[in-house]
């Protein structure tokens, strides 16, 4: 047949073709393994509805503007690092208390969820539309790659997430070796943590946060006081602040600016006496995407920020 | 007790009294009677009128409305699917699960407010609320995998149960001790409770919230089916009570004297109370304010005379599918859940309703 | 006063049970200075307060511990007082300072002050203290409605009502913000970790003020205590004692929840446990409230501190596992005092 096909190349880039479109109409129909089994998803998804900030963050990476997402930030608002790129979105619940119907009223044809998600609204959702719950659930530095590579899977745009992924990789890579440069090897360990009256809450070295510092070449501690399967620390006692004077200090902030956090954290004296706080090298970062973010873009404005902040 | 007899007596016949004002009596066979009081069932059928009014504005609104035409169509199985799918899988559940654990925490309010000869008392003051969403936010945070949150709401409630019992050394359920008991216990686990959410992931924290303020949001099929089961056999085994806790309204003496079984009916009716309750928690979390304002609203339209258990469970489902429906619409897109809606009316309408009442003597 | 003979029956007399809590109290707080969650152990603390010691150990104790015991004194203090009174009061035993809408006044003032953009770490002592004397005010002006008077069961409910109101209202306002929820899950447990003097001396003229007023309306409560008629018959005022009771109330709670927030069951728990030890009188279940209150919440704070090492556990849970178990004894074995 190759013969013949050689002799008439009409029919060789007939041949070529159909082979092509039926690939890809394989490809067309995706099987994801979810948290609640298997989920196909066929298509292009044109209305998406993400009910999760990671989703959010993948689908609007990948060029998938999502239809609807939960806000997060009173009744209209989605996190700050997404404001730019979430313009009419519309609004169908919070986290807290999703609106089942406006849901419903969006017709979607594919829904990001939450790992979180529970069974009841599982069961109700993927009856609208595939609905796709991400596996993970203890907490890993990767578990972030793992998700957006599931999000993306279900837009049909996985190669782009891996490009994605890779992007972040690299670029870390290259920080890594400007910050090894720049500073020796004793200097390089840090602590993220959030800033209460009662005490420091230390972020566990294995969010997505502490597995990029990690690839920048700093140190990610959190000193054995954060408990498996735990996002955080308890308050750690103002006596202990000796445990998180290190190199460097990223304080994550929730609600303040940066730099107003930081002087009303100064006005613990436990805290301003730390080596790290006369040394200048606390450095207030935005809380939303530091502690709860999870995805491409989130990733890429921490890189921006240690970049910042270490390498002016 | 005669008000006015009119025929003449034919001689050897038994004298038959006439019904007290106020009320019907009916005749059954077999020299059977009985004997209804008008108000209380006045209060009972137009309570359910208000009902079934509530019952379709619920159905009505939403995100988007629909006519009642529409409804009807949805709910036959005609229709947009669309409209179909949010009638049937959305919001006629929410309903159901409303009118069930609204009625099943009014009638075991109503039932505790019989025992503590007190208006204000719920079965929450026995710590049972906060036992249910305790134990039931352990499962959601994960403290607990191998059940689910309504089942380890029934757990809890009946673990705050037993505790405040066994703590209060048995005194008798009117005991001062049980309620002290039960206060200490309810603070515990509230106290537990604020840990565990402490020390979550947000997002964790989250999903616990429906369970700390009491939601209608897609609750979990088989809890609504135990609370249907339970509300079933509770309002029989309650309507089989009524009679002996009319009489428990008196003092013991009398009610012993007139050959009421009073401990038997007390513990009856405190299990009743508290599985009743527990089963409500478990669909729809600790929106235990209903379990005040709607024997208030019964007290309010029915008689006296009676204890107002029909009326209580109907308000009680009257007062939770309104609230819904008003959480559903007051922020839209945004849902507020139905415990709050509950607490911000029910708070001053509650404190209106004693305030001004005469001789208040709660 | 001395005089056995002339004291009433089954109550003992005030001055032992005072000298024993007091000295009680003392140890306690030596014991807290000795004791943290860090590595400052006891032999150091001791060398401290000796005058030697290092930097380390001197900065621990006189800048972390201290502070935090003194606090917690004030805070203990003035929520032991504010229940007793508030019990008097209403001449209900289960009376707790929070039903009077204070806790949930100060809860709603602190979300609502999150919410509008403030942080948990800066904000003023004073926001929770507005908060606290308004949802007081609106309790007392609610019951005062319809010509009311000021019947204490009312005052009670009217404060139960408004309570749940405010903490929907909170609730309702927790649920549009997330972050305020995610700042405002840690204030609301309470804690006295990282009070400073400064804290106190906020709120020094409002519970100064309350003390005085407390003082000054002592022996009218104790008249009161006979019936409204008696006490009317002595030249005392109920209603004006009454409303500077309450008064004194929300001042006092007010500023022990600005400063370590809502923190559960001191005001339920010691003041019963004082009546069943000092008798009926409200005067000497005031004496008693003075030391036992902060005896609670100083050994609720040194468990919190020893308990999770190297972390703390918040101090609203330890009194509420303490104070639950204290209750039950108290109502198990003894007699239940009357008011």
């Amino acid at each position: 047949m190759l013969v013949t096909a050689l002799r008439h190349p009409g029919r060789l880039i007939g041949l070529i073709l159909g082979m092509v479109l039926s690939l890809s109409a394989l490809a067309d129909s995706r099987t994801l393994d979810t948290a609640y089994g298997q989920v196909k998803v066929e298509g292009q998804p044109k209305r998406v509805v993400a009910l999760y900030e990671g989703a959010v963050d993948a689908a609007v990476a990948v060029g998938v503007k999502p239809v609807a997402a939960l806000a997060t930030r009173g009744t209209t608002g989605l996190a700050r690092y997404m404001d730019e790129h979430a313009k009419g979105v519309a609004i169908v619940g919070t986290a807290r208390e999703l609106n089942l119907e406006a849901i419903v009223a969006q017709r979607p044809d594919l829904i990001l969820a939450s790992p979180q998600m529970p069974k009841a609204q599982y069961d109700l959702l993927s009856s609208v539309a595939p609905t796709v719950v991400p596996k993970t659930n203890v907490y890993e530095p990767d578990n972030w790659k793992s998700e957006s590579r599931l999000f993306a899977q279900a837009l049909g745009q996985a190669a782009k997430m891996d490009e994605l992924i890779e992007a972040v990789e690299n670029r870390a890579a290259q920080l890594a070796e400007k910050i090894k440069a720049e500073y020796s090897d004793e200097e390089r360990t840090a602590y993220v943590v959030r800033w209460m009256p009662q005490g420091p809450m230390v972020m566990s070295s294995q969010l997505l946060t502490a597995g990029l510092l990690e690839m920048l070449g700093l140190q990610v501690n959190d000193d054995g006081l954060v408990k498996e399967g735990r996002p955080h620390s308890d308050p750690l006692s103002l006596e202990n602040l000796g445990r998180i004077d290190s190199d460097w200090l990223f304080l994550a902030t929730l609600n303040e600016e940066g730099q107003a956090a930081l002087e009303a954290a100064k006005k613990s004296p436990a805290f301003a006496r730390m080596k790290v706080v006369e040394r200048n090298r606390v450095i207030p970062v935005d809380g939303q995407y530091w502690s709860s973010a999870t995805g491409p873009i989130a990733a890429q404005k921490i890189l921006d920020d240690v970049e910042a902040a270490l390498l002016p | 007790m005669q008000s006015h007899s009119s025929s003449i007596q034919p001689p050897g016949r038994p004298v038959t009294a006439q019904a007290p004002a106020g009320t019907w009596l009916i005749r059954l066979p077999a020299n059977g009677s009985l004997l209804l009081d008008k108000r209380a069932l006045f209060a009972v059928l137009s309570l359910s009128v208000l009902l079934l009014g509530a019952v379709v504005l619920a159905l009505c609104l939403g995100t988007t409305n629909y006519s009642p035409a529409e409804v009807i169509e949805a709910l036959l199985g005609g229709g947009n699917p669309m409209t179909a799918f949010i009638l049937n899988e959305l919001r006629l559940p929410r309903v159901v699960a409303g009118i069930l654990s609204g009625a099943g925490f009014a009638l075991a309010g109503c039932l505790m407010q019989t025992l503590a000869r007190n208006r204000l008392a719920t079965p929450g003051i026995i710590g049972i609320d906060n036992g249910a969403t305790a134990f039931a936010i352990a499962s959601v945070v994960g403290l607990v995998t191998s059940l689910a949150p309504p089942e380890m709401a029934l757990i809890g409630a009946a673990t705050a149960t037993a505790l405040a019992f066994g703590l209060a050394g048995g005194a008798g359920t009117r005991g001062y001790r049980f309620i002290i008991a039960g206060i200490g216990i309810g603070a515990l686990f509230g106290a537990f409770t604020q840990l565990m959410l402490a020390r979550a992931h947000i997002d964790v924290a989250n999903q616990a919230y429906p369970w700390t303020v009491g939601s209608l949001n897609a609750r979990p099929e088989n809890a609504v089916l135990y609370m249907a089961i339970g509300l079933a056999v509770g309002i029989v085994a309650a309507l089989a009570l009524a009679r002996a806790l009319k009489v428990l309204r008196f003092s013991e003496p009398v009610a012993l004297g007139l050959g009421v079984r009073v401990n038997a009916c007390r513990y009856l009716s405190l299990v009743l109370a508290v599985t009743l309750t527990a089963l409500a928690v478990a669909v729809a979390g600790p929106v235990g304010l209903v379990g005040l304002i709607g024997p208030e609203i019964a007290r309010h339209l029915s008689s006296t005379r009676t204890v107002p258990l029909a009326s209580s469970a109907l308000a009680g489902a009257l007062v939770m599918v309104l609230a819904d429906t008003v959480g559903r619409m007051m922020l839209s897109p945004v849902e507020v859940p139905v415990g709050i809606v509950t607490a911000i009316v029910g708070g001053p309408y509650l404190l209106w309703i004693l305030l001004v009442s005469p001789r208040n003597t709660p | 006063m001395t005089d056995t003979h002339l004291t009433p029956s089954g109550s003992r007399r005030l001055l032992p049970i005072m000298a024993a809590a007091l000295v009680l109290l003392g140890l306690v707080c030596f014991i807290s200075l000795l004791i943290g969650a860090g590595n400052i152990g006891p032999a150091d603390a001791l060398a401290v307060l000796l005058g030697q010691g290092s930097d380390d150990a001197r900065f621990v104790v006189g800048e972390l511990r201290l502070p935090r015991t003194l606090v917690g004194v004030v805070v203990g203090a003035t929520l032991a007082i504010s229940g007793a009174l508030l019990q008097a009061v209403t001449r209900n035993p289960l009376a707790e300072p929070g039903l009077l809408g204070v806790s949930a006044g100060s809860a709603f003032a602190v979300a609502l002050a999150l919410a509008l953009g403030a942080s948990a770490a800066t904000l003023k002592v004073s926001v929770a203290q507005i908060g606290a004397l308004l949802g007081c005010l609106c309790a007392l002006g609610a019951a005062r409605l319809r010509g009311v008077g000021d019947d204490p069961v009312r005052l009670v409910l009217a404060g139960a009502a408004l309570s749940s109101l405010l903490i929907a209202l909170t609730s309702l306002l927790l649920l549009i913000d997330l972050g305020t929820a995610d700042e405002i899950r840690f204030w609301i447990v309470g804690s006295v970790a990282g009070r400073s003097l400064d804290h106190l001396s906020e709120i020094f003229p409002s519970v100064l003020l309350a003390g005085v007023i407390t003082v000054l309306i002592a022996r009218p409560l104790a008249a009161l205590a006979l019936g409204e008629r008696v006490a009317v018959g002595l030249g005392h005022r109920p209603g004006l004692v009454r409303l500077l009771a309450v008064l004194s109330v929300a001042l006092l709670v007010g500023g022990a929840t600005a400063v370590a927030g809502p923190i559960a069951f001191v005001g339920l728990v010691v003041p019963f446990v004082a009546r069943s030890l000092a008798g009926p009188d409200i005067r000497r279940t005031l004496w008693l409230c003075l030391p036992l209150g902060p005896l609670v919440v100083v050994i609720a704070d040194i468990l919190s501190r020893v308990l999770v090492q190297p972390s703390e556990l918040p101090l609203g849970v330890l009194t509420a596992m303490i104070g639950a178990p204290v209750l039950v004894a108290v109502v198990r074995a003894r007699r239940l005092p009357t008011l």
